[in-house]
């Protein structure tokens, strides 16, 4: 019984540790998302830091995403809301040339996970 | 031969001096800069608003201050400023846009022009102490590091020197003769008003000059563009609240909501939240004039 408990408090250590880094690594996993970005061909849109072929200019560089201030011009930039505008801009500002990928819910946080490594 | 090996010997004691007086120079020299990086790397220099210059610093600056406007101000045509119609559109403007931080005859300067420095100047004080270029040149170019901006991109040359004039006049006003003047003026504002804002319309829709994209450089100085957009050949915080210009002039849309070419620019840069009523840009009052050198600008940007 002691035993079980020790091993669950040693298990929940880390996700009670480290609270802000817990957030954005729970969001998904960095390689994954860039693998993700390639497929979904943001691209072709976006010039995109470490991404292969990924320098289209029809929307802005994605270069130190995770520093700019606000997304997409229009909300305070927050991972959650990161992860609401890549899979459905038109409802964040319904006036975007960004288009409706149909992004999975997970692959969003992946690609999240790795816009936030651009800093 | 004795007199010879002494020759020598002072010779070589000579010598010797000197590498050592260049050696002791390299190191002192060498020292000065290495005690100059670290008195800027470890933050010594206290930059408080309220840590005054000392006086010898204070009057070094001064001076290098006067000199540079006196030397500018030299090429400056001075109009006639004797029009009482001039003061009148002045003190307007005065009261719009100079009141806040250095106060007028009687009148307090408001919080954002008290804990300052340099503490902006009393300019009933300068007025009388300047020429009108040398006025006309601060207000029209601003003054680095002293919290004085340039107003050029929002007065014209013409409003800029009714200002002067007013600033002349209101040397010689008690604070009785301000208030009395400024009461008038009140009850005449808003049909000046109405003018003034006639008369920026119509400065708004003369696009007759070409664009201009060095001047439209100047003016995203002018504007505080920089303070948001990180802005190639544009020196500044390089902050990252909007996305970087680098390469906007090939970009395909604008603000993610317009096709990028040179009219719709100028409709962005004039008023973004007409565009995107959802923008953080702020809609910053630019000029027709204005936006049309600043997209010439961004057009460059490749």
């Amino acid at each position: 019984m002691n035993a079980k408990v020790l091993v669950c408090l040693v298990l929940l250590l880390p996700v009670a540790g480290c609270g802000s880094e817990e957030t954005t690594s729970s969001l998904g996993d960095p390689v994954k998302g860039k693998a993700a970005i390639a497929e979904y061909g943001c691209g072709s849109c976006h010039a995109i830091p470490d991404v292969p072929g990924a320098n289209g200019r029809t929307g802005p560089t994605l270069e130190r995403i995770a520093k700019r201030t606000y997304l997409a011009g229009v909300l305070p930039n927050t991972p959650e809301d990161m992860v609401r505008w890549i899979r459905a801009p038109e409802t964040i500002d319904p006036r975007t040339a960004m288009p409706n990928m149909a992004v999975s819910v997970g692959d969003a946080r992946d690609i999240t996970a790795y816009l936030y490594t651009l800093k | 031969m004795t007199i010879r090996t002494r020759q020598r010997l002072i010779e070589r004691i000579r010598k010797r001096v000197l590498i050592r007086l260049a050696l002791g120079l390299v190191g002192v020299v060498i020292a000065m800069a290495v005690g100059a990086v670290m008195f800027i790397f470890w933050g010594v220099y206290n930059v408080s608003a309220l840590q005054q210059h000392t006086e010898p610093v204070y009057t070094v600056l001064t001076t290098a201050l006067d000199r540079s406007i006196s030397q500018r101000a030299e090429e400056i045509d001075v109009p006639s400023l004797d029009d009482p119609a001039m003061a009148q559109q002045g003190l307007i403007y005065y009261r719009d846009k100079c009141v806040q931080c250095h106060g007028a005859p009687g009148v307090a300067r408001q919080d954002v022009g008290k804990g300052m420095t340099p503490v902006p100047p009393n300019l009933a004080h300068t007025a009388s102490n300047r020429t009108p270029a040398e006025i006309f040149w601060a207000i029209k170019h601003g003054i680095k590091m002293t919290g004085m901006p340039s107003w050029q991109f929002i007065f014209t040359d013409e409003e800029i020197w009714e200002i002067v004039a007013f600033m002349r006049q209101m040397s010689k006003l008690s604070p009785v003769e301000y208030q009395a003047i400024a009461a008038r003026v009140d009850s005449k504002e808003t049909a000046q008003t109405e003018e003034a804002e006639a008369s920026s319309a119509r400065s708004g829709t003369a696009p007759e000059v070409l664009p201009n994209a060095d001047r439209g450089r100047l003016a995203m100085y002018g504007y505080a563009c920089i303070a948001c957009h990180r802005i190639p050949g544009l020196v500044g915080p390089q902050a990252d609240v909007g996305p970087p210009l680098a390469g906007i002039g090939a970009r395909r849309y604008i603000a993610g909501v317009l096709t990028n070419n040179e009219d719709n620019m100028v409709r962005w840069l004039r008023h973004p939240t007409q565009v995107d009523p959802l923008t953080a840009m702020p809609d910053l009052e630019v000029t027709e004039r204005d936006a049309r050198d600043m997209a010439a600008y961004l057009e460059t940007l490749k």
